[in-house]
């Protein structure tokens, strides 16, 4: 009995973890105070951690955490905490592009299912494999990936200097 | 099955009453310790009467945690009109948890082999073997850094959720005195990644237990003296306390991001700083001093520099893992506490400097001096 439960418990957490993801997911879409959205946001992401460890990546599920909670989301949340709680654009919970936002949203599921899902492979038949190792993640990382990682970081900093000549430009003092 | 369940409530309830009894310990500690260093005689006015005699049992002022603990608990718990009420109630544990869980990868002993400790248990536990530590990951240290960028987001959200000048700039300076020394704390720990090859935890500490130059103990701090000098000062700015506790500073901003919270909510902040002294001890005792090991120990005995032997009992290895353990976490954070009481101070523009222009370029330094010999010597 207390077997069985045992070697469920995986999968019934794997289905709390993804619920509670998509839940707080919507939450951050349909609240309105900046603060909550960030919050609902870093809930998200630390269940889709959760979701990533029980699939057996934990190295994986370490850096969505470390990378999205404790790097971009630490910048949100203290790029918030200096908003003004009582700017008017906090008192409209939604923009005026809900509906093409909703519309859009529509198609994009459309066009997932009907493009990706069905090419999905299915469930691994058999016996699982080793589970992938930080050792096997590091050996394609470096041969096959090394590239996009790269240009993804200059894309980051060109965003960066991108961000900061935007605020100069009101700016009276060139020094900043 | 029923039996890895049982080994793993057992580990998961010894690692949270150790952290719990630090906590409590240190307070004392801390107290005592200061009392100590200036001449004084320190904490000693909480008792228990023995009911019913004049027996007053002091102890040496051992139940002031107790009393802090219960003062705490039944005072009022008062919360300002905040901005902010789900924050400002999720705050706290947002600090205190991830605190917690870090340990939940730091090896606290060797490996437990049931039916070696006592034959009957052969029966129930078959002749498997347990490494000492709740969650075996090949990420520990990744889950580490993970877990400790999270408390950055409880220290924030408690200073913005109080609406109060004093707590919000408490907040922005934990926020970017915590950012800047996470960084320099990932960056001493590479240097050992790239000696050690791993950054599975107990595989460090396993390579911890043999012998560098013939004589010497493998200790991270043998090969990584300076980082573990960088290590020791970045964690203690991470957990801003004096020299580095300018986003509490009680003299500027009364008590900084949580100046707002009052009874067991100030109590869970104050508790989570004490922990953190210990999972700091913890962490540098696994890094840089060999872990649960003494000196030339491994999991079968002693293996001394001149070859010769020692085999101990499975089951004395396994206690005296457990306490070599123990005790160097304890001595790290009397060492933190001595750091404390030795009240030095920085201002705050000299914290953040200290972080990007001192120590980020040495650790850098080292990283690279350290790639650079391993790649000579051809590891």
């Amino acid at each position: 009995m207390i077997d069985t439960v045992l070697a469920s418990l995986d999968t019934v957490f794997l289905y709390v973890f993804a619920g509670c993801a998509f839940l707080s997911a919507a939450l951050m879409l349909f609240l309105k105070e900046p603060m909550r959205v960030a919050l609902a946001l870093i809930s998200c992401m630390v269940f889709l951690g959760g979701v990533y460890g029980l699939l057996g990546v934990h190295f994986i599920a370490a850096f969505q955490v470390l990378i999205y909670v404790g790097a971009v989301m630490v910048f949100m949340v203290y790029a918030i905490m200096l908003l003004d709680p009582r700017d008017e654009s906090m008192k409209v919970r939604y923009s005026h592009f809900l509906w093409p936002g909703a519309v859009g949203y529509v198609l994009l599921v459309e066009a997932l299912t009907a493009g990706i899902w069905n090419d999905l492979p299915g469930p691994p038949r058999g016996p699982a494999g080793e589970p992938f190792s930080l050792k096997a993640f590091s050996e394609v990382f470096l041969s096959e990936y090394w590239l996009h990682f790269e240009l993804t970081s200059v894309l980051l900093v060109a965003a960066v200097v991108a961000a900061l000549a935007v605020i100069r430009v009101n700016r009276k003092d060139p020094r900043g | 099955m029923l039996a890895d369940l049982l080994v793993s409530v057992l580990f998961i309830v010894y690692a949270i009453s150790v952290l719990m009894g630090f906590g409590t310990i240190l307070t004392w500690v801390e107290r005592k310790q200061a009392a100590v260093m200036a001449d004084r005689i320190g904490a000693n006015r909480a008792y228990i009467r023995i009911p019913g005699t004049q027996v007053k049992l002091v102890w040496w002022g051992l139940f002031h945690g107790m009393a802090d603990g219960l003062k705490m608990l039944v005072k009022e718990d008062w919360k300002p009109r905040t901005y902010d009420w789900y924050a400002y109630a999720v705050a706290p544990w947002v600090v205190f948890t991830p605190v917690l869980l870090v340990f939940a990868v730091i090896p606290f002993g060797g490996t437990l082999h049931p039916a070696h400790l006592w034959a009957p248990l052969a029966g129930f536990f078959g002749d498997k073997s347990y490494p000492m530590q709740i969650a075996t990951l090949d990420g520990g240290l990744l889950i580490i850094f993970a877990f400790s960028g999270m408390t950055i987001i409880g220290a924030m959200l408690a200073g913005w959720s109080s609406s109060n000048k004093f707590a919000l700039l408490g907040a922005l300076r934990a926020g970017s005195q915590m950012i800047s020394y996470e960084l320099v704390l990932g960056l001493t720990l590479l240097g050992l990644i790239l000696i050690y090859g791993t950054v599975n935890l107990d595989a460090m500490v396993r390579h911890q237990s043999g012998t560098v130059l013939g004589f010497l103990p493998a200790w991270g701090i043998v090969y990584q003296p300076f980082a573990a000098t960088l290590f020791l000062t970045a964690a203690i700015a991470e957990n801003k306390r004096i020299p580095f506790d300018l986003p509490e500073a009680e003299s500027e901003l009364i008590a900084g991001y949580y100046t707002e919270y009052s009874a067991m909510k100030m109590g869970l902040f104050m508790f989570a700083e004490f922990i953190e002294i210990a999972i700091i001890g913890a962490l540098f005792t696994t890094f840089f001093l060999g872990g649960y090991n003494l000196p030339y120990m491994n999991d079968a005995g002693f293996a001394f520099p001149g070859g010769g032997t020692a085999a101990l009992p499975h089951g004395a290895v396994v206690v005296t893992q457990m306490v070599t353990f123990l005790a160097k976490v304890f001595l790290l954070c009397s060492f933190q506490i001595l750091i404390r009481w030795s009240l030095p101070r920085f201002r705050y523009d000299q914290v953040l400097m200290f972080a990007w222009k001192f120590m980020f370029p040495l650790a850098l330094a080292n990283l690279v001096i350290t790639a650079v010999v391993m790649w000579a010597l051809g590891k």
